[in-house]
């Protein structure tokens, strides 16, 4: 081997990972933000190895069960590294660049060509799915699913290539393993299956077989970790071809960055246009040809994108991550081939690449600061309120000023429980900065009651930070003095029975908090808001004790229908209010079960335990 | 070989997901309101001790400090005292060897120059002195408090202090 060639194949294998991390270097800087802080507190919950076992395999969060990806992953590195992403997404950076070594890989031993393994390599790292699934921590399964069924192609490829059986074992333990990473991994059989029947015909009954793990998959999956719902629910039908057109016109990046800036409606139908028809034409020529590979590459895409066609009402940027590998490998061998072909057609493909590398640039570049910005805007916040809970230990935290994005992003997975912050809350009004979205949560749970933060401020129990550009302002004692004072009697329509702040509204019954509940003995009193309006409902969501077997409440008087409920078990009960406490100054409620236990060496009559009562009005 | 360093780092990782995770929270700096004197003051609060303007003598077992006969603190005017007034509250401790000889002592304050009821104690024991305050006594950015026993343990050979009460807690409380 010459010099040349020997520094040209280092070159091979070095610059397009190295090109990787240089395009990606903004999600090396991201901080973590939404569902990141689920995931971290998840590592937080588990102190043996029985709960280690259920917090890793447990399905969770819209009924996923992706041990590898999404447990361990952030199980391992929270606990050596805290909270500091950068190790995260050194680690997601470097799946990536295994990833890209693999498809360099592939796409070499498919077409024989080290230029088309390079163009499928640089077309792939600039898509736009890529941003967001690098610098967003919770999207590491993505990379990681990439991973799996690439290397698991890689050895179904060097099978055929060589009749070797450790290669085709290699591919079954890596696809059997993918399955930890994301449920897409259930497409693998159809690839390996559509790549034999187009290329490699006579092993293509061979791979039927990977099929049967995937089929139980799906059952397995479906019984045990069924969709919760939300944004979740899948709509089969007409709907799905508008997804499709929305994914092929991001992964296309015209459509995208439609969506980030202005731009002319026939500028961005001409892209992609031609894109599309660049691609489809060279694949139908190909295919007219004898040559299936691009049509395979098209197969790929289309069969990682169906699975979530049917989320009609979940657009993601990120999704599209697996499936344009497959068109990273048709338009990388096309562009390849156009090299070879007359002065026309190359400039054609010259023209179509350019256009679509100019506007995947862009895009992923304003994608990738899209989400960068976002982050740093949560970190300010963690870290500011970490600070402030160093100056004022003890103090109930209200913070102000926090819209949408920030509320979305920083405060509805509970991030402050890793900062051993168990008071804070949003100030009075704050709704009406943020857009509610049920299906995510509820933005009152968070927004501390008018006459809690009056009782609070006045007795200086609580300290007021305003959300500022670069930094949290301590505003306690102008926010203090400009309270409405009507706040003062003011009760809340929801309690919060762990928040010290609302003692005051509880009778001298109640136990002590333990963490985020509360005992009561045999009978228990409180004071909240009456209803505006008739047609509200109580709910009390809680726990019986050993010896509780009803529960009897009395609401101004009037006593509402007993409820059964079944003893050491939750409960979750809700009861129309009569139209006689509608728009009194208080509701005066008590609360009453049929037995108490004791725990020895405690002492205290245990009856029911409570978190959150509130009164819903509709 | 290969297969065996991966096992090893695997298991290296799982152990060290095992050990207690480690705090590791970077903070940054809040924009803080000016310093403002406290409402209450606990007189084992170092950060608070400028506002013991006299009469005190240094923190014993991290939590409270010997008073003298007469002694004085600055306190701010908790949020809607000018409208409501508040709650003066002094907790305190008269031990064995004050009362034992005193037999009784009794406790006064004036707040920016008025007096407040004075309160008579004869027994050993815990106690909070609270008194409500006018709100026309509570203007203003800081308050004088000003507090006399009428008796208290002249200094001696064992030591040389006037000694008075065992001081925690010296505050308002809002109304």
């Amino acid at each position: 081997m010459t010099p040349r060639e020997r520094l040209l194949r280092a070159g091979f294998w070095t610059v397009p990972p190295l090109a990787a991390v240089w395009f990606h270097w903004l999600a090396l800087k991201t901080w973590f933000l939404g569902d990141d802080f689920a995931w971290l507190i998840h590592s937080t919950e588990f102190y043996n190895f029985h709960e280690f076992l259920v917090a890793v395999f447990k399905p969770m969060a819209q009924g996923t069960i992706r041990p590898w990806s999404d447990r361990i992953f952030f199980i391992v590195f929270y606990r050596i590294f805290g909270l500091d992403p950068l190790p995260f997404h050194i680690w997601a950076m470097l799946t990536q660049c295994a990833n890209i070594l693999l498809l360099l890989a592939i796409v070499r031993r498919l077409t024989g060509s080290r230029l088309a393994a390079w163009m499928a390599a640089l077309i792939w790292t600039v898509n736009t799915s890529q941003p967001i699934a690098l610098a967003w921590t919770s999207a590491y399964n993505e990379p990681l699913c990439a991973l799996f069924i690439l290397g698991a192609f890689h050895f179904l490829l060097r099978y055929l290539e060589t009749g070797q059986r450790r290669y085709w074992i290699w591919q079954w333990v890596i696809y059997l393993l993918g399955f930890g990473a994301l449920e897409l991994n259930v497409i693998y059989p159809a690839l390996a299956s559509a790549y034999t029947l187009l290329c490699a015909r006579k092993y293509f009954v061979r791979t039927l077989p990977l099929f049967a793990p995937a089929v139980l998959y799906t059952i397995v999956h479906s019984v045990v970790a069924p969709t919760t719902g939300g944004a979740y629910v899948m709509h089969f039908g007409a709907p799905m071809l508008k997804t499709f057109y929305a994914y092929w016109s991001r992964t296309l990046a015209a459509g995208f960055l439609a969506s980030m800036i202005r731009l002319p409606g026939w500028q961005v139908t001409g892209a992609i246009a031609l894109m599309t028809l660049g691609l489809m034409g060279g694949v139908l020529c190909r295919a007219w040809k004898g040559d299936r590979l691009p049509l395979f590459g098209l197969l790929w895409f289309l069969f990682l994108i169906a699975p979530v066609l049917p989320l009609t009402g979940h657009v993601v940027e990120y999704y599209p991550f697996l499936g344009s590998l497959g068109l990273a490998i048709a338009a990388g061998w096309l562009l390849a081939l156009a090299r070879r072909q007359p002065l026309g057609w190359r400039l054609a493909a010259a023209i179509v690449a350019l256009v679509y590398i100019g506007y995947s640039v862009d895009t992923s570049r304003r994608s990738a600061q899209w989400e960068y910005r976002r982050s740093q805007r949560v970190r300010r916040l963690i870290q500011g309120v970490q600070r402030a809970h160093e100056l004022h230990p003890g103090k109930i935290i209200l913070i102000d000023n926090v819209d949408e994005e920030l509320f979305w992003t920083g405060f509805i997975d509970h991030p402050f429980k890793l900062l051993d912050v168990d008071y804070l809350y949003l100030t009075p009004g704050s709704d009406r900065l943020i857009i509610p979205h049920p299906e995510l949560g509820d933005v009152n749970e968070f927004i501390i009651p008018q006459g809690v933060a009056w009782k609070a401020l006045m007795k200086e129990k609580a300290v007021v930070y305003r959300v500022e550009p670069e930094r949290l302002r301590n505003i306690t004692n102008i926010y203090a003095n400009a309270a409405p004072p009507q706040w003062e009697n003011a009760k809340p329509s929801r309690l919060d029975l762990s928040n010290p702040a609302e003692d005051y509204l509880l009778g001298p019954e109640w136990h002590e908090i333990e963490v985020n509940h509360r005992w009561m003995p045999r009978r228990a009193t409180l004071e909240m808001a009456a209803p505006r309006r008739a047609g509200a409902s109580l709910h009390l969501v809680g726990g019986a004790g050993k010896s509780a077997t009803q529960v009897v409440v009395t609401i101004g008087g009037i006593r509402l229908p007993e409820r059964k409920v079944t003893s050491d078990k939750e409960f979750d009960l809700t009861w129309p209010l009569p139209d006689a406490v509608v728009g009194k100054a208080a509701a005066e409620l008590t609360i009453e079960t049929d037995g108490t236990f004791t725990v020895p060496l405690d002492g205290r009559p245990l009856g029911l335990v409570f978190g959150v009562i509130e009164i819903i009005e509709r | 070989m290969r297969t065996k360093i991966l096992l090893v780092a695997l298991a290296a990782c799982l152990v060290l997901a095992g050990c207690r995770s480690r705090k590791k929270v970077q903070v940054q700096a809040t924009e803080e309101e000016a310093p403002t004197l406290a409402s209450t003051v606990h007189t084992a609060d170092p950060r608070v001790a400028a506002q013991l303007l006299s009469g005190f003598y240094g923190i014993e077992d991290n939590a409270w400090r010997w008073s003298a006969g007469k002694f004085t603190v600055l306190l701010r005017p908790p949020r809607m005292s000018a409208q409501k007034g508040a709650i003066l509250a002094l907790k305190f401790a008269l031990p064995e060897p004050i009362i034992g000889p005193l037999k009784s002592v009794s406790l006064s304050a004036t707040v920016n120059g008025t007096a407040l009821p004075a309160e008579t104690f004869n027994k050993a024991g815990e106690y909070t002195y609270q008194r409500d305050v006018p709100p026309n006594l509570m203007a203003g950015e800081a308050v004088k408090v000003e507090f006399a026993l009428d008796k208290a343990l002249p200094p001696s050979s064992s030591d040389q202090r006037e000694l008075g009460l065992v001081v925690s807690v010296v505050g308002f409380e809002p109304k």
